[in-house]
């Protein structure tokens, strides 16, 4: 009985061919799509394994976690400003005039099962989302990733840099809260502030003076929850589409050269490693959610224009744009009945102008220099282009320098010295710290080239005394960590083995991923 | 394999913790518990009442109800001539009683008389214009705030604002030195001794967003504010509700003073808001990240989000591979050398 | 059914990479069997992760131990199967050859050509229709911008001029209270509304009110004083009233320190001296808080003389100072 049944299984199991169901479903697909060839290859893309390239997944993952988490608050929220008196779990803000958007956030807090974690999961995911951009753009930065062919890439993320913070500030206006409610009011002040266009500007956005009709906020949820995030999503498919048609960039090293790349196949390793990732993003951000309160709108009660708390922050990635505007003198100009008031149209519009602009144009400026109109697939080291090195050191520099004096009040606080000596610190901190920072980060490349096996660890020298009486030295063995055995690299390897069938169902392959020239060709 | 880690996630720890030293600057110090010895509460003797005589009341000028002053009050007690209580149910003022009056003189003489003069009056004995300010007539509850939170006896006289510390002096000794101090020009207002049971939490948030938090911030944490003042912080659970309503009543030093636009009732919800809610928020959301906002956020996501995550990427990935070709290195020059970018140029145009 | 049975689908595809002895499987070479059992136990610990959350969320236990049991289970899942990936898959380096991205002179030529050249078939005048097409694609362009930024809200006229202050208008608190003369004792610091702009039942504030109209009073003396010259009279028993609206970004200036007499706003810490016409002393605000006009009606109440003088709030274009 049972060798019947198996004999038949058996039967069913070479019917199917070699590769059972999987097999069957690829020939299924293939029949209709044609993907066999080109998912051949795709599976054989070949992924470097440094590390540094993982910097950019955590901004995708992120940006995962906060679709999902965020369809979960749209749900919930109400976007209106419409007054209502609050009665619900938490007893502080009873009886008080609340607005819809305020109710429906502290509600989704208290009163939806879970709601608390995901709204603290979206957050985090976005404190991390554009933290992620910044740090993966610096290594794209300083390892000079973004030279030709790569400009375009370079282009469209920090396009979605700056849509990731003009998305962050949105969302974190949204809940209409006291914090967020006076950061909205101060992004109200900043578009007025613009010649000509600004007070036009304010009231067609807002519906009329500030807080306007009620209008706001429903049309930043709209912009928040399916604009920006459309513009977002098509980015980052021409940013991934790039980045699979150019293929990586890599490090120098063995056998790597301008016209390969070294590392690990698509499937299996790669996809297990990055999926992995997910999991592990998702985690990070549940984690943070689950045990470091933010934002707790409950304690802050809905926004009323004429309350306000003292030391007000907005989002760290604001930061830098609201220390400018505390470090910036008064110098408003006024003439023929106009005003332009440069104290807050130069930090608030001009300056974050310029630092994007020096930001998405700097393939463009970086060449006008050099003049190097080479591809480049291999990286550099930071130290071997001391003057990018040491303006992009200057340049963050000067972003943190700003960012620390958005927080003017809480380092007076905390180093009990008078609030004013703290704000002339910073004026002048503000031109000072990036041109030293620039200059030892020039001389710390200069210094580091002159050095040879820099970054390897460093070996003892044994000294020998000869019986001749000369005195020699010998480093020392190497530490097991420190050893490197790199293998050749090869191709891909691929199965040849199979016998074919004998209804000739299945091509042979025995390619390698050098087929991927014919393909993509 | 594993010391490849030890300095980066060595350097992540470090700055984890250097951040939380700055969120966290007073976890030690706050950890020192309640403090109820300083809530005294005095119960005024009801033997023989008497219409009050005339209460001079600086810094009044006229009957305003609800402002901490005892007119239109409606329960005021009185002994000799002496204002011993007065408010309402939402907040009872009482002065010391005056047998307190004898050891005042004398705490005042041993511990404030150098800087205040002899007489409180802010003269010296030689007539000149002695460092601390003239304390007659600021009412009861002016004296013992200042005493019971530590500020007076002040160490540096020449700060510009004296920091609340551990009180040198018990909260009946504070009591004496208010009840002399009192006696030379009775004012008011008194000790205030508000009742929370009834109190509104929910009228004390609004009314502290409006009126308390453009210095206290909102969550009550205090800060610097301008030329090298600050405003205390209310999280402090050694801050009695006594010491709130006191300081909303009497203004100290750059404080504003609230008398007329905020009511008893109104007064007891802000220090109800205050020590129930400010003192034990309530945070479902896990640690609270010191209620100094969004920066500490942004540390704890950049540090411990980000930083965690590419420590994972350094776990999951490789390091850098060893350079073949060393004399790299020694090229330097931002500027590539032209024949070889050429040759580049080339290998991109003619790779077909 | 035996073991047997099952042997002929076990059977590994001999991929050379999946052998152990393979060099590409660096440290899974090392001990696989223990690897694989710790990677087992990691991802068992997942679904052990996950199926507390689900109790969690079930029995309502707090956020905590739910989004705690979801990290640590989602955390678990990722760690096990990336260490799957990297123990127990074959490693790099395996290098893939770059294809050229750039096409032949000859296919360029051919694209550039077809470009050029089939347009201009027939056509005499390419210019003048192309010149044409895009003039209509501009007015299309133009006239489209009409609905939609054009409708989304009115035109500033002198919106931003004007509060809803007016001559006699009673100066209220947020509980709709009116002031009197000895409502405030020196060194005190309120925020008053217009009277119409408070419902006194109901307790609420208008949002004009709230974000325009709002003032600070503040007691400064016993005695009325002048803050600047032309405005004499303005502070009846040394009562002072500013915008509360800061010309710098708009932020309600709500931080008053008696002693040093100072309006300071919470945002960016413009300072502005109350004694003085609140002319900015520190900090990035260009102008003074504009001041309000002052005086007692005959029911002993504080009124406002007149409309603010100027435009309250920060800068605009339009804003004639």
């Amino acid at each position: 009985m049972s060798n019947t049944a198996a004999t038949t299984k058996r039967n069913k199991k070479q019917a199917l061919g070699p590769y059972g169901r999987v097999g069957q479903a690829v020939g299924e697909l293939d029949d209709r799509l044609g993907v066999a060839k080109g998912g051949r290859v795709f599976l054989d893309k070949i992924f470097p394994d440094h590390w540094s390239f993982m910097l950019g997944e955590i901004s995708l993952y992120s940006f995962v976690v906060l679709m999902a988490t965020g369809v979960f608050l749209s749900l919930y929220f109400i976007p209106s400003t419409q007054q209502v008196i609050y009665h619900g779990s938490y007893k502080p803000l009873d009886g008080q005039w609340v607005s819809e958007a305020y109710k429906s956030t502290v509600s989704i807090s208290f009163d939806v099962r879970g709601g608390l974690l995901i709204r603290q999961m979206h957050h985090w995911a976005a404190d991390i989302f554009t933290g992620s951009i910044i740090v993966h753009m610096a290594r794209i930065f300083f390892t000079g990733a973004f030279r030709k062919p790569r400009e375009l890439n370079w282009i469209i993320g920090t396009t979605m840099l700056i849509l990731a913070i003009l998305e962050g500030f949105i969302g974190y206006s949204l809940p209409d809260d006291l914090i967020s409610g006076t950061g909205l009011r101060i992004g109200y002040s900043i578009a007025e502030s613009i010649p000509f266009v600004g007070s036009y500007l304010v009231t067609f956005l807002w519906g009329g003076q500030f807080p306007g009709t009620g209008i706001i906020i429903p049309r930043f949820f709209i912009i928040h929850v399916l604009i920006i995030p459309l513009v977002l999503i098509g980015l980052l498919s021409a940013h991934l589409g790039l980045l699979v048609r150019q293929k990586h960039t890599q490090f120098k090293g063995e056998g790597r050269t301008e016209n390969n790349v070294v590392g690990s196949p698509m499937f299996p390793t790669f996809m297990a490693k990055t999926t992995g990732f997910l999991f592990m993003v998702t985690a990070a951000t549940a984690i943070l959610g689950a045990f470091t309160q933010i934002n707790p709108i409950w304690q802050f009660g809905s926004y009323d224009a004429s309350k306000i708390s003292y030391a007000v922050q907005p989002d760290w990635y604001m930061g830098w744009l609201d220390g400018a505007l505390r470090i910036m003198p008064s110098w408003e100009l006024a003439f023929w009945g106009h005003t332009v008031p440069l104290e807050v149209f130069l930090p608030a519009v001009i300056f974050p102008g310029i630092v994007f602009q020096i930001a998405i144009m700097w393939p463009l400026i970086e060449r006008r220099f050099t003049g190097d109109i080479a591809m480049h697939n291999l990286l550099d080291r930071p130290r071997d282009r001391p003057k990018r090195t040491a303006f992009g050191v200057a340049f963050f520099a000067m972003l943190f320098t700003l960012f620390a004096a958005s927080s003017t009040d809480v380092l007076a606080n905390f180093f009990h010295i008078s609030l004013n000596v703290v704000l002339w610190f910073f004026r002048f901190a503000f031109f000072i710290v990036p041109i030293i920072s620039g200059l030892v980060a020039y001389q710390l490349c200069r210094e580091m080239q002159g050095v040879h096996d820099i970054g390897q660890r460093k070996r003892a020298l044994i000294v020998h005394f000869s019986p001749e009486g000369e005195y020699s030295t010998v480093p020392s063995a190497t530490r097991p960590d420190d050893e490197r055995h790199e293998l050749d690299p090869e191709p891909v390897p691929v199965r040849i083995d199979i016998e074919p069938l004998s209804n000739g169902g299945i091509r042979q392959p025995e390619s390698s991923p050098t087929g991927a020239r014919q393909v993509n060709r | 394999m594993s010391s490849r880690f030890l300095l980066p996630a060595g350097l992540l720890g470090v700055a984890t913790l250097a951040s939380l030293a700055m969120i966290f600057p007073g976890a030690t110090a706050s950890a020192s518990g309640h403090a109820d010895a300083n809530q005294v509460s005095i119960t005024p003797s009801h033997v023989t009442t008497r219409a009050c005589g005339t209460v001079s009341v600086k810094g009044v000028t006229n009957a305003v109800p609800n402002a901490g002053n005892p007119f239109l009050s409606n329960s005021k007690t009185c002994l000799n001539g002496h204002l011993i209580s007065y408010g309402n149910t939402a907040i009872t003022y009482s002065n010391p009683p005056q047998s307190f009056i004898s050891a005042g003189r004398q705490l005042f003489a041993q511990t404030c008389s150098s800087c205040h003069g002899n007489d409180a009056n802010g003269v010296g004995p030689d007539g000149q214009a002695t460092i601390g300010p003239n304390l007659q007539g600021v009412g009861a509850a002016t004296v013992d705030f200042w005493v019971s939170t530590g500020r007076m006896p002040a160490t540096d006289v020449k700060a510009v604002e004296a920091e609340r510390k551990p009180s040198r002096l018990t909260p009946v000794q504070a009591l004496e030195l208010a009840a002399w101090v009192n006696s030379l020009d009775p004012s008011v207002p008194a000790v205030p001794n508000p009742h929370l049971r009834g109190a509104d939490q929910s009228v004390g948030q609004d009314l502290f967003s409006l009126n308390c938090a453009a210095c206290h911030t909102i969550e009550g944490s205090g800060d610097a504010l301008a030329f090298g003042t600050n405003a205390p912080s209310l999280q402090d659970r050694q801050v009695t509700a006594q010491q709130v309503a006191e300081a909303v009543r009497t203004g100290p030093a750059n404080m504003p003073r609230f008398s007329g636009n905020l009511s008893d009732a109104q007064v007891a919800d802000i220090t109800a808001y205050v020590t129930e809610k400010l003192q034990h928020p309530q945070n479902p959301g896990g640690v609270a990240l010191g209620g100094v906002g969004p920066v500490a956020e942004g540390f704890v996501a950049l540090l411990i989000g980000v930083g965690g995550l590419a420590l994972i990427c350094f776990w999951i990935g490789e390091r850098s591979p060893k350079d073949d070709d060393d004399d790299e290195h020694t090229e330097g020059g931002d500027d590539p050398d032209p024949a070889k970018a050429q040759e580049y140029a080339q290998s991109g145009q003619e790779h077909a | 059914m035996s073991d047997a049975d099952h042997q002929p689908s076990r059977t590994r595809v001999p991929m050379p990479v999946a052998a152990l002895s393979d060099p590409h499987m660096g440290d899974a070479a090392k001990n696989p069997e223990r690897t694989e059992q710790i990677i087992a136990v990691i991802l068992f610990l997942a679904i052990v992760f996950f199926g507390v959350a689900g109790a969690a969320y079930w029995q309502n236990w707090s956020d905590w131990i739910f989004g705690g049991a979801l990290g640590i289970g989602l955390f678990a899942l990722g760690f096990g199967l990336t260490a799957w990936g990297k123990y127990l898959m074959p490693q790099g380096p395996f290098v893939e050859e770059r294809h050229t991205l750039a096409s032949t002179p000859e296919e360029r030529d051919v694209m550039s050509a077809a470009l050029v050249e089939r347009s201009a078939v027939v056509v005499k005048r390419r210019r003048v229709l192309g010149g044409l097409f895009a003039a209509g694609a501009g007015v299309f362009g133009i006239v489209a911008a009409f609905p939609l930024i054009r409708s989304l809200g009115p035109v500033p006229g002198t919106s931003l001029e004007t509060t809803g202050w007016r001559k006699g208008m009673v100066l209220v608190d947020s509980s709709g209270r009116p002031v009197r003369k000895e409502t405030l004792v020196v060194g005190g610091i309120m925020t008053v509304y217009p009277k119409d702009t408070v419902n006194t039942e109901t307790g609420f504030i208008s949002d004009q009110g709230q974000a325009v109209d709002q003032t600070v009073l503040i007691r400064v003396s016993d005695q009325p004083f002048t803050t600047e010259p032309g405005r004499e009279n303005w502070t009846p028993a040394g009562y002072v009233a500013y915008s509360k609206v800061c010309t710098h970004l708009g932020c309600p200036v709500g931080l008053y320190e008696q002693q040093l007499e100072l309006l300071v706003c919470p945002c960016h810490q413009s300072m502005f001296n109350v004694r003085n016409g609140a002319v900015p002393q520190f900090g990035p605000a260009p102008r003074p808080l504009p001041q309000m006009y002052l005086g007692f009606n005959d029911d002993g109440y504080l009124i406002a003389m007149a409309p603010y003088d100027q435009a309250i709030g920060p800068g605009f274009w339009e804003r004639n100072s």
